[in-house]
């Protein structure tokens, strides 16, 4: 079986958690938590921290078994079944609509006449051969994209300092901390698509004590980086902005990079950091992709090519039944909100308090 | 086994290569656009429509700066944006190339009758920038796009070259598409926007030579016009306009004079190399108010109507009186923009944003009836003002 390193599993944790985050977390926080809602980005991502340790947890006592697995052994076959139909389903729909989502971004932005199932196609061909090519290839890929992300990130939040309005973010606080909290429920769903994947990936990670220790940092490191990552990106539109115009707009950063210039001559990087972005968003389908077909295989016994092409056709459809760019997000965020957040928030709470309660009974 | 994995992934990865980087797919040659670069929107005839003035440029063979652009300019009466498109494609003899807009030059009448829905377009089309610049002009937006300038460019070009070297003499505020759409969205504020007008020669004292025939004119930056909302309410002076950019933190360097600020006889002219405004809100006697702390470092450049030789003290003596001149010659400026935001009305200094962010429990009190209370609003002012150098030589050449 293929395994993958600890460094991988840092970098691949990273690059599946920021996923496109960074381009709707700004709206998200702000619609909710108004001028101060980029407080809330780092505690809502934080919140995966606890939940990835109740995934290693569940490792270093059932090794080499993904969630799935453990879910039927802990819970009886059925009930296992059953999750794992949900897990099935929930990854599946998302990689679709995330997939129609990379496609909406690009046509919108940058190239609106080419016709949107190029990016469906041709993003879809990028996902299939990295899933085809094994968790090995895709956590090394991953490896080479995820630092060129960060490194636009920061360059588009760097070079929109110039932009930034008088004190847009005061005052601070000045509604209480409940906004905060409603930011950070908005949040919530990102690291919780990241547990998702961590409940597939689970059967391909060393156990070795040692190894199991660099396990839990790279969960601290992963979630620390992105969300501080993401808390830049949110605060940036805010002090450019306003908060008003935050919400407004759908993808402020692209925004954002449309405005960036370097002593009037460099203008127009929008594209090239949407290139990036893109590596971005590849990496995210690509991990639904996986964890729908590790759900297929764990809980029907469905693998092999046939099924792989499948998952890529469900994908594709989905993908091209989303011909509207707001019902797209909007379905995103329901999505999000009312099947990711209550389904793993309870699932991994709950096998995590089972397997405690097995091993402190003895069963 | 390994080779045929290795030709399969190489095949996807090619026609992945030939899916992305064709560029077949809305392929527009260069050759064949017409960059748009100025907007002008004014009123039109028919109820609810606009007249929309479009200026391309067409790059002048052989000029040597990329600023010698000659302009093409059509104007149509339209109800929206994309109908003016569509008229003005079916003239044009090549193909618009939105993404290039630099200005947008907003008529008096459009102004006063609120053009947010025609700016719809300019916020919402992926190809524009947030960074595009926003005008106002006294009369037809249409008359200054149309305008046959000394200088070998094009109107719109010659606005956004000198919106851009505005923090030379940060007299005019510079607003971008972008800045005007937050000051919009704080509500309490009143956006505030540049004005331009046209000048022939004799025009304001100004006078200048030109071959034209036809009448050469120029383009003049001075003052702005204050908004309630998209609507335009009213001109500020130059004065008042200059006052404004103190209190907003504005002026990165301005060239300043005391003539006529006292009777003294000697004046100073100089340029401001720093200036930082801060503000405070202060409660005093149970009542809230703003105070205004500017700071300027100025290099006195001119010395005009002094005529004896002064001893080295006497010279420190003399700069330290500039200083209160110069402090005098900034707090009237300012003064002039309170009392017109006062008479106005409408809060275009932002002290309701500024009271929000520094007491934001009593600005919940008051921002309802925010407009009503500008008028008596307590606002103090604390100039401070610092001769940095007083030039190459101390006294004047000469003396009587």
């Amino acid at each position: 079986m293929e395994r993958i390193s600890t460094h991988q599993f840092m970098t691949l944790g990273a690059a599946v958690l920021m996923g496109a985050t960074f381009l709707p977390v700004a709206s998200l926080v702000t619609g909710v938590g108004g001028r101060d809602g980029w407080m809330s980005v780092l505690p809502g991502f934080a919140v995966g921290i606890p939940y990835g340790l109740m995934v290693l947890s569940l490792v270093e006592r059932y090794p080499h078994k993904n969630l799935l697995q453990i879910s039927e052994t802990l819970f009886g076959k059925w009930i296992g079944k059953i999750i794992g139909v949900i897990y099935i389903l929930i990854t599946g729909y998302l990689g679709g609509l995330l997939l129609g989502q990379a496609g909406e971004i690009y046509q919108t932005s940058v190239m609106p006449l080419t016709p949107i199932s190029v990016f469906y196609l041709g993003g879809l061909l990028l996902v299939f051969y990295l899933v085809r090519s094994g968790i090995e290839v895709f956590a090394r890929f991953s490896e080479v994209i995820f630092p060129l992300i960060v490194i636009a990130l920061v360059l588009d939040v760097g070079l929109s300092i110039p932009r930034i309005e008088q004190g847009e973010l005061m005052p601070i606080l000045s509604e209480g901390l409940k906004p905060l909290f409603w930011g950070g429920i908005k949040v919530l769903p990102f690291p919780l698509t990241y547990i998702l994947f961590l409940a597939g990936i689970a059967a391909f990670l060393p156990t070795g004590k040692q190894e199991l220790g660099q396990l839990k940092t790279g969960v601290w490191r992963a979630v620390f980086l992105v969300g501080i990552l993401d808390t830049l990106v949110a605060l940036i539109q805010i002090l450019v902005f306003g908060p008003t115009e935050t919400i407004r707009l759908v993808y402020g950063l692209l925004v954002l990079g449309k405005m960036v210039e370097v002593s009037k001559t460099v203008a127009g990087v929008e594209s090239l950091f949407l290139g990036v972005w893109l590596g971005a968003g590849v990496i995210k389908i690509s991990a639904f992709f996986f964890t729908a077909i590790w759900g297929l295989e764990t809980v029907f016994g469905l693998k092999g090519l046939k099924w792989d092409l499948a998952v890529g056709i469900v994908f594709l459809g989905i993908a091209l039944q989303f011909m509207r760019g707001p019902s797209l997000i909007k379905e995103i965020g329901l999505l999000d909100d009312y099947l990711v957040l209550p389904f793993v928030s309870v699932w991994i709470l709950t096998l995590w308090g089972v397997a405690r309660w097995k091993k402190g009974a003895g069963v | 086994m390994k080779r045929t994995k290795l030709k399969m992934g190489l095949g996807v990865l090619l026609i992945a290569c030939i899916l992305f980087l064709t560029g077949c797919w809305g392929k527009r040659e260069v050759e064949n656009l017409a960059p748009l670069i100025g907007v002008g929107i004014d009123l039109g005839q028919k109820p609810g429509t606009y007249l929309i003035t479009e200026q391309f440029s067409i790059p002048e063979k052989g000029g040597e700066t990329g600023a010698e652009i000659q302009g093409r300019t059509f104007s149509v009466e339209a109800s929206n944006v994309r109908e003016a498109d569509e008229k003005i494609s079916k003239i044009a003899y090549r193909k618009p190339f939105m993404g290039s807009l630099k200005v947008i030059v907003i008529g008096e009448d459009a102004a006063k009758a609120g053009f947010n829905d025609i700016l719809d377009f300019a916020q919402r089309f992926p190809e524009f920038r947030r960074s595009m610049y926003l005008v106002l002009t006294k009369g037809k937006a249409q008359s200054i796009l149309n305008l046959k300038l000394g200088v070998n460019t094009s109107p719109a070009m010659f606005i956004k070259n000198n919106l851009e070297k505005w923090e030379t003499i940060s007299t005019y505020p510079m607003v971008n598409l972008g800045h005007y759409l937050t000051v919009l969205s704080r509500k309490s504020t009143a956006p505030i926007i540049p004005l331009v007008k046209s000048i022939k020669s004799g025009d304001g004292g100004i006078e200048y030579k030109t071959e034209r025939k036809d009448g050469a004119e120029e383009i003049q930056l001075e003052g702005a016009g204050v908004l309630r909302g998209d609507r335009l309410v009213d001109f500020l002076t130059d004065e008042e306009t200059k006052g404004y950019m103190w209190l907003e933190n504005d002026v990165i360097h301005r060239l300043i004079d005391t003539v006529g600020i006292e009777e003294s006889k000697v004046n100073f002219g100089g340029k401001v190399l720093k200036s930082t405004t801060k503000y405070n809100v202060k409660g005093k006697d149970g009542t809230i108010g703003l105070e205004y702390q500017i700071k300027a470092s100025i290099a006195v450049d001119e010395v005009m109507g002094l005529k004896e030789q002064l001893s080295e003290t006497e010279w420190v003596d003399l700069m330290k009186g500039a200083e209160k001149s110069f402090a005098k010659v900034i707090q009237q400026e300012c003064e002039l923009s309170i009392k017109r935001e006062r008479e106005l009305g409408l809060d275009f200094l932002g002290i309701g944003r500024h009271i929000e962010q520094k007491n934001p429990a009593y600005w919940k009190t008051v921002k309802d009836q925010w407009e009503q209370k500008i008028a008596d609003f307590p606002v103090s002012l604390n100039v401070q003002v610092t001769i940095h150098n007083s030039g190459m030589s101390s006294s004047s050449p000469t003396t009587n």
